[in-house]
């Protein structure tokens, strides 16, 4: 698995408040694949993403922890989706969503496409362009959780 | 809207992770060697006071499926003629792969089996070529001049179908419904130099590596297996010949004795003679039929007597028909201008008896 952990700490925050690195965040991608065993029944297999052609199933983790010694508020994750990957879905992860490049957030549910002749159709799981998990309560000094959530490759 | 989303809308201006510029997605998919790189960014408060925003990303790079498809262009046999040259039989050669390809082509015959449209392989055609067809301009779709005889298809771009025309002789002396199978086998092989054959594809063995591995996804073809980084498909020729047969009958039409009232076959009567050619039902007309008949020495030819385009009843001569032909001491000619399949015409003229 090659994956980079970039920190990026911006240059113009008050020192004193700066608590350098005290969110952990890990990305990390498996390849699901469904299996028919020797009894004939379908396994789901994850798989490290070794060979990656279009129309893989691919499953993003996100694995978070507050490494701080104090509470983390305000906590949001974004993650834009790869201009090769389809969103499918994110589980029961509940994200909010965005169909516009970021600007417009919602519920998949609640997002209407405007189409060519003015109408306005529901959004799809393939409009999806953004995702964010917005926490309304802040996390605790310690605490760590996971999100995920699926994508194909187009 | 909730108000965790009017929460949302103040910090929407958190700074994304840059993502490469989206490449056009094809039916084949996202381009072999495009790099996935997912990126999360965490923003959030401690104290109330906004922290450095964070970003987790990994990359994964998309490999190569290779995958291609042959395919008889059309439904139906060519029907050919015995000794026909340049008979075209069509293909389609389409690149599912999510790269650009060379493949390899491979025009083969097949021997005494089943052939695509009914029949059984019967005989071989000869002179085999494949030609590619022009992509543009007049004449796509046709075999024709502005076509390119290749040995492989070069550079077939992502997701592109190009139309193959293989290209054969009919041996003559064929009958109606022989059948001759061929096969069309395309191979991938490495694009990327425009106008010079690329190596076979391979596929990654082993582990997957770092770098852009290849897959072989293709169906099984007519014979080759799936994944096997081929496709083959048949097409056929069948031959529709006139399959002619003549018959030659006569009558006495009138004696010096008895005239017209059953006459006899005595010096000086006049005798009628009738060549009927029939062509065989199920093939194709005979046109330009040229008959001629040599006079036997006892007899001497009756000027403007030859009648063509006759016709029959059963199998018996109606002596009829429409005046023509020549005659050029001892044989007489005809020229009967077309036969279909299962139609009778004739030739009928008269002599005397010496």
């Amino acid at each position: 698995m090659r994956t980079a952990l970039f920190l990026i700490l911006a240059a113009l925050m008050p020192g004193q408040a700066l608590a350098a690195n005290q969110v952990a965040l890990d990305n990390s991608v498996f390849i699901e694949r469904v299996m028919t065993d020797a009894a004939g029944k379908q396994r789901v297999l994850l798989e490290e993403p070794k060979v990656v052609v279009p129309g893989d199933k691919l499953l993003f983790v996100l694995n978070y922890r507050n490494a701080g010694a104090q509470p983390a508020d305000k906590f949001v994750i974004t993650n834009p989706l790869p201009s090769a990957v389809r969103f499918a879905d994110a589980g029961d992860t509940q994200p909010l969503v965005s169909i516009d490049g970021g600007r417009a957030w919602g519920r998949l549910g609640e997002l209407t496409v405007q189409q060519a002749d003015g109408t306005r159709r529901a959004a799809q799981p393939a409009d999806v362009t953004h995702i964010r998990w917005a926490f309304q309560k802040p996390i605790p000094a310690g605490a760590s959780g996971k999100l995920m959530f699926r994508g194909v490759v187009k | 809207m909730t108000s965790k989303l009017t929460y949302m809308g103040t910090i929407g201006l958190a700074a994304f992770s840059c993502v490469a510029a989206a490449p056009a997605f094809a039916a084949a998919g996202t381009t072999a060697g495009t790099q996935i790189i997912n990126t999360a960014t965490v923003n959030y408060q401690v104290g109330g006071i906004a922290q450095g925003s964070q970003n987790a990303s990994n990359t994964i790079m998309v490999d190569r499926r290779v995958e291609l498809l042959v395919e008889e262009d059309g439904t139906t046999t060519t029907e050919v003629s015995p000794g026909q040259t340049n008979a075209v039989t069509t293909f389609r050669l389409t690149n599912k792969t999510n790269e650009i390809l060379d493949f390899a082509l491979t025009a083969s015959q097949i021997s005494g089996i089943a052939a695509a449209h009914g029949g059984t392989d019967s005989f071989d055609v000869t002179n085999v070529r494949i030609y590619r067809d022009n992509p543009a301009g007049a004449g796509v779709g046709t075999y024709d001049a502005s076509d390119t005889l290749v040995a492989y298809a070069d550079e077939v771009g992502i997701d592109a179908s190009i139309r193959l025309f293989v290209v054969a002789d009919i041996p003559a002396g064929l009958g109606t419904n022989a059948v001759a199978g061929v096969r069309l086998t395309a191979t991938a092989a490495e694009g990327g130099t425009a106008g010079s054959p690329g190596a076979l594809v391979t596929q990654t063995a082993g582990a997957n590596t770092a770098g852009k591995d290849t897959v072989f996804a293709d169906a099984a073809g007519v014979t080759d297996a799936a994944r096997d980084g081929s496709h083959s498909d048949d097409d056929d020729y069948t031959v529709k010949t006139a399959t002619l047969t003549v018959t030659k009958s006569s009558r006495v039409v009138s004696d010096l004795v008895n005239g017209t009232s059953n006459p006899k076959m005595i010096p000086g009567a006049v005798i009628e003679y009738c060549i009927a050619v029939a062509n065989a039902t199920g093939g194709v007309a005979a046109t330009s039929v040229a008959i001629t008949d040599s006079v036997p020495t006892q007899l001497t030819f009756v000027p403007s007597t030859i009648k063509l385009n006759g016709t029959v009843t059963g199998t018996t001569c109606d002596f009829n028909g429409t005046a023509g032909g020549s005659y050029a001491a001892p044989v007489v000619s005809g020229t009967l201008p077309t036969i279909n399949p299962g139609q009778t015409l004739t030739l009928v003229f008269q002599a005397t008896v010496n």
